[in-house]
């Protein structure tokens, strides 16, 4: 009897047990809301002077391989001029995509890293996310000059006319030449092909069967929407509606026009006539095609460069040329790519928001840009950066680097080669993919990327909606 | 040697090898030179022993204090489960009480909840948690504690353990009780020896379960510290998509202990494992 | 003595599931917190799209393509190991050996064997003669490619599970019949299968609940749910709602894991209803 009340008493209790923790769970979650409002405004330097001991900051970043090296040794640099008074943990999150993906859940966790490194597409939604301090207002309230950022980088990375992030590596799209593959199939690798067209009459003949079999393709590139991105910039014509979003928020994407089509047409018959391989989606195996020198040609970002000089030595001669044009008669250029440095406000002590703009400087320097530009292939973000004996050493050796210099200086800003700013461009990269996909795989072209252009409406919709509310 | 003896044989060795053969191209990747791994056409024979891999796999991932995370994750989840199991099997089968089929009716229904179907309100919940001042999923310990909050216990281990359980005589428990052993010393002296090999199966169950969660820890570490070993291999395939040798020494690394347990302990695992299946 | 359990049920399944049922009713802001109530509108929206209908086709198909060859594999395996064989020590190691690999471990050796590029499965192929064959990049090839990888990762579990059932069967039975004449796979038709009943009948629903449960190799082998969506199951389309591709639809996500345990229950119920009668229990 006694036993019988004594269970009922402890089943009363652990009922009561959940209910307190099930209401602490709610009240936990509705916390993370109020702050966010706040902590946009960028602190004075005496936040981080008047902190006692280490201040500790976390930086999340989507680099690996050379460039995950490169980013630790930044770390390590950082950390030893800063040492007891700043520690920086470098945390790789996986790509951009991921990267984005666990910085929003971080939001909603309330634990968001101190500085993330966010790609170029991801801007939009960053600055509407209401999560960071705009490094321009650390630097207006320190006075420091932003001047050496490379203007068109700058111009890039300024929305509404202020600097929000801190540029950091910036790439552009190349195209990868396999030296000895040109010139056995007695080609002239001094002259690259410089449009979609000449890559197919080229690839045609570099692509060797043996027995039925492709041992060597001409061409290959993943199925990436930054290829699309580019390649739509290249032909001056615009990605988004409204001026690529900068006259107003934009309401559609314009992959599903001409330029897109005769992209995913291209695509298609390329697949289709074996001058290339479809290695799907993930960028990692379209590189390990072009790394194990399969391939003769390759579109990849600049910053590829340094994994893909590790991995042909000995092997093969990598070279680059300019990316290619849409069409031979187009006039734009490409688009500045890569990613920049936000520096997180709301739930971040003041000292925490110094220190992390004390590394984003220092990311930024000279130094480290030069450090950065040879470790990687990225461009020096600092235009100073380039004047650097070690710098200039670098490219004397690799030449190849100085494609992609050129290639930035040359591109003159306009609305087409900024990019489409759009809330969610990483949504539209993604299905501008699914589109190019299914015409490789034989849909119609034209049908394939409408269809894609068409998925990424209610998205868009979606989105302006929240933003506006 | 008859015709059908021979197609015996030729059926079970092509099935074998079959079967065996991922096995052998992880450990024989492992040891090969990053030229030959990606050459073409493949060489599937290892010239000598390169160690390169397996330096790699070691100084470059943070592969140590991923297996201390799992060790740690999948111990706490299988000694939680163990204790909670036993004292709930133990009140199913020899309290009397109101409401106890119905009780055991609903913790069956909870293992025909599917976790995926759980999983993002339990994800809101227990980041929303604070530990100390701060989110719970922001400490190191926060974060183990988090990986195996949802999964100290477990109906499955309860249901395994009220059947062993209910074998046990009544006349026996009766008489040990008016010797004056209580629940407690009745459960640790005579119980659970008694039990030992349902517990062994349910230890056992629960920990290749545990040490094979994909789901929950992808959502939960966020730096490579504090990820699980799954995690920390599924990554390494990400990041090192050029090496696979380097992947593939990751790989034989991470199951070790698990290769372990079914080479050695096999006739454990037929046991524990089919315990479900065998009523 | 139950409170442990009951506390952690309680707050991590009874209460979640009540939770899934309110999320889905729910909208979802940038980063994927709750927000206004919508009612139905996740509901309406998933069973009207052609999406869906596409995701629920390739959950079926995962099911029957890793139940089936999963299940019967392992049969024919444990049969032939019942010819009297020499070695049968070592083959049912051998089979057993997946069994140590888990989801994670076994998806990243399928994901380098299958590479578009350098994989040994093409480079093996070619050998042969055969050209490349996109394994995970072919919509045709993938889903196949991804459950080839569940069908070994689980072949070692039905093997020691199946073993394990033929071992409890007594030998008088096969003396038995053996005297009678029927040897060999006379014997193994009417005697050993129908005598392995339970244990395939459990492995079936087992394995069932699990392909449906699926998601590790999904997700480590393609990611992004495959070429043409052609590996978006249901549950990789929870976790793709709810936390890929920059999405964070709590909402629509939930209303998915709704649908995913009413068909979990709904399998659940028909295989217990259906081959559970047929079953012989000693």
């Amino acid at each position: 009897m006694r036993s019988v009340r004594q269970r009922r008493t402890a089943t009363a209790a652990a009922l009561l047990a959940v209910v307190a923790l099930v209401a602490a769970g709610c009240g936990g979650s509705d916390a993370s809301g109020d702050n966010a409002s706040s902590g946009q405004d960028a602190p004075g330097a005496d936040a981080l002077d008047k902190a006692t001991g280490v201040t500790k900051i976390t930086f999340w970043h989507g680099m690996k391989g050379a460039n995950g090296a490169a980013v630790d040794k930044l770390m390590k640099a950082f950390n030893a001029k800063n040492s007891g008074k700043i520690e920086v943990t470098a945390v790789y999150q996986g790509d951009y995509d991921d990267t984005i993906t666990k910085y929003k859940t971080s939001v909603q966790q309330g634990n968001t890293p101190s500085v993330v490194q966010i790609y170029d597409i991801g801007s939009r939604f960053m600055i509407d996310s209401k999560q960071t301090v705009p490094v321009q207002s650390f630097a207006d309230k320190d006075g420091y000059t932003l001047d050496s950022i490379e203007p068109n980088i700058a111009n890039y990375y300024s929305i509404d006319g202020k600097l929000n992030s801190m540029p950091f590596n910036t790439s552009m799209p190349l195209l990868y030449i396999n030296k000895e593959a040109f010139v056995k199939a007695g080609l002239d690798p001094n002259k690259p092909p410089s449009n979609l067209d000449e890559i197919m009459e080229a690839a045609k003949k570099l692509t060797i069967k043996q027995g039925g079999k492709t041992v060597q393709y001409g061409f290959n590139a993943a199925i990436y929407g930054w290829f699309l991105e580019q390649l739509t910039a290249q032909s001056g014509t615009t990605y988004c509606d409204n001026e690529n979003g900068r006259k107003d928020l934009a309401t559609k994407v314009n992959f599903d026009d001409e330029q897109g089509v005769k992209i995913a047409t291209w695509y298609q018959q390329m697949v289709k006539l074996g001058y290339m391989p479809n290695t799907g989606k993930k960028t990692d195996d379209a590189q390990a095609v072009f790394k194990s020198g399969t391939s003769a040609m390759h579109l990849e970002s600049t910053g590829s460069l340094r994994g893909y000089l590790d991995a042909a030595k000995g092997k093969f001669t990598v070279l680059t040329a300019p990316f290619p044009k849409l069409s031979a008669a187009d006039t734009g250029g490409p688009i500045i790519g890569g990613a920049s440095l936000w520096v997180d406000g709301p739930g971040h002590s003041d000292a925490e928001k110094r220190a992390s703009w004390e590394f984003v400087k220092f990311a930024s320097s000279p130094e480290q840009q030069a450090a950065w530009h040879t470790g990687t292939g990225y461009f020096p973000i600092n235009s100073k950066a380039l004047d650097l004996p070690e710098d200039k050493a670098w490219v004397a050796q690799y030449p190849q680097f100085t494609t992609a210099i050129t290639q930035l200086h040359n591109t003159k800003p306009s609305n087409a080669s900024s990019g489409c700013i759009l809330g969610v461009m990483p949504q539209a990269r993604k299905a501008s993919e699914d589109g190019l996909e299914k015409a490789v795989l034989g849909t119609d072209p034209a049908k394939a990327m409408k269809d894609a252009a068409d998925s990424i409406k209610p998205q868009i919709d979606q989105y302006t909606k929240t933003v506006k509310k | 040697m008859t015709a059908g003896r021979f197609i015996t044989y030729a059926v079970l060795v092509l099935a074998a090898i079959a079967v065996i053969f991922p096995v052998y191209y992880v450990i024989a990747g492992s040891i090969m030179a990053p030229g030959q791994i990606s050459s073409y056409p493949p060489d599937l024979f290892p010239h000598g022993l390169f160690t390169g891999n397996y330096e790699g796999a070691t100084s470059t991932t943070a592969i140590g204090r991923q297996y201390v995370n799992s060790v740690l994750q999948t111990s706490v989840i299988t000694l939680s489960q163990l204790i909670t199991s036993v004292l709930a099997a133990y009140a199913f089968v020899f309290m009397k009480m109101w409401g106890r089929t119905l009780l055991f009716g609903l913790f069956l229904g909870t293992l025909m909840v599917p976790w995926e179907s759980i999983v993002l309100p339990n994800y809101l919940t227990i980041t929303g948690w604070e530990l100390g001042g701060q989110r719970l999923t922001a400490s190191y310990a926060g974060t183990m504690i988090a990986l195996v909050l949802p999964f100290l216990a477990n109906a499955f281990g309860v249901f395994l353990l009220r059947q062993s359980f209910l074998q046990f005589p009544t006349e026996l428990r009766d008489a040990a009780v008016i010797d004056g052993c209580g629940h407690w010393r009745f459960m640790r002296r005579i119980l659970i020896p008694l039990n030992k090999p349902a517990l062994m199966a349910v230890g056992l169950y629960v920990f290749l379960a545990a040490w094979n969660q994909f789901f929950w820890p992808l959502l939960i570490g966020d730096n490579a510290n504090r990820r699980t070993l799954q995690i920390g291999i599924s990554q390494l395939n990400d990041v090192e998509a050029a090496n696979p040798g380097l992947i593939l020494a990751g790989v034989v690394l991470s199951i070790l202990p698990t290769l372990a347990i079914v080479i050695f302990g096999q006739r454990f695992i037929v046991r524990g494992l089919t315990a479900g299946a065998i009523r | 003595m139950l409170l442990p359990c009951v506390v952690i049920f309680a707050l991590f399944i009874v209460w979640p599931l009540g939770k899934s049922v309110s999320l889905s009713l729910h909208g979802s802001d940038l980063f994927g917190r709750p927000d206004a109530w919508v009612g139905l509108q996740h509901y309406r929206d998933m069973l009207g799209s052609a999406e869906f209908r596409h995701i629920l086709w390739v959950t079926f198909a995962f099911v029957l393509l890793t139940v089936i060859p999963g299940v019967l594999g392992a049969l024919l395996i444990v049969l032939l190991l019942e010819q009297h064989i020499k070695g049968i020590r070592i083959f049912r190691t051998a089979f057993a050996l997946p069994f140590a690999f888990s989801v994670a471990s076994a998806s990243v050796i399928f994901a380098t064997i299958y590479n578009p590029a350098i994989g040994l499965a093409n480079g093996l192929l070619g050998r042969f003669g055969v050209d490349r064959i996109g394994w995970l990049t072919d919509p045709s090839w993938a889903l196949i490619s991804v459950a080839i990888t569940t069908v070994w990762m689980n072949i070692g579990y039905n093997v020691l599970v199946l073993s394990a059932g033929i071992g409890a069967i007594p030998t008088e039975i096969n003396e038995a019949a053996t005297l009678d004449g029927a040897g060999g796979w006379r014997a193994a038709r009417f005697i050993t299968v129908p005598m392995l009943g339970p244990q395939l009948f459990f492995l079936i629903v087992i394995s069932t609940i699990q392909s449906l449960q699926g998601f590790g190799q999904i997700k480590i082998l393609t990611p992004e749910g495959g070429p043409e969506q052609s590996t978006k199951t249901l549950v990789y389309s929870i976790y793709h709602t709810a936390f890929a591709n920059n999405a964070s639809d709590f909402g629509a996500a939930s209303a998915q894991a709704i649908v995913l345990l009413v068909i979990l229950l709904a399998c659940t119920a028909i295989q217990f209803g259906v081959l559970e009668r047929r079953v012989h229990y000693k």
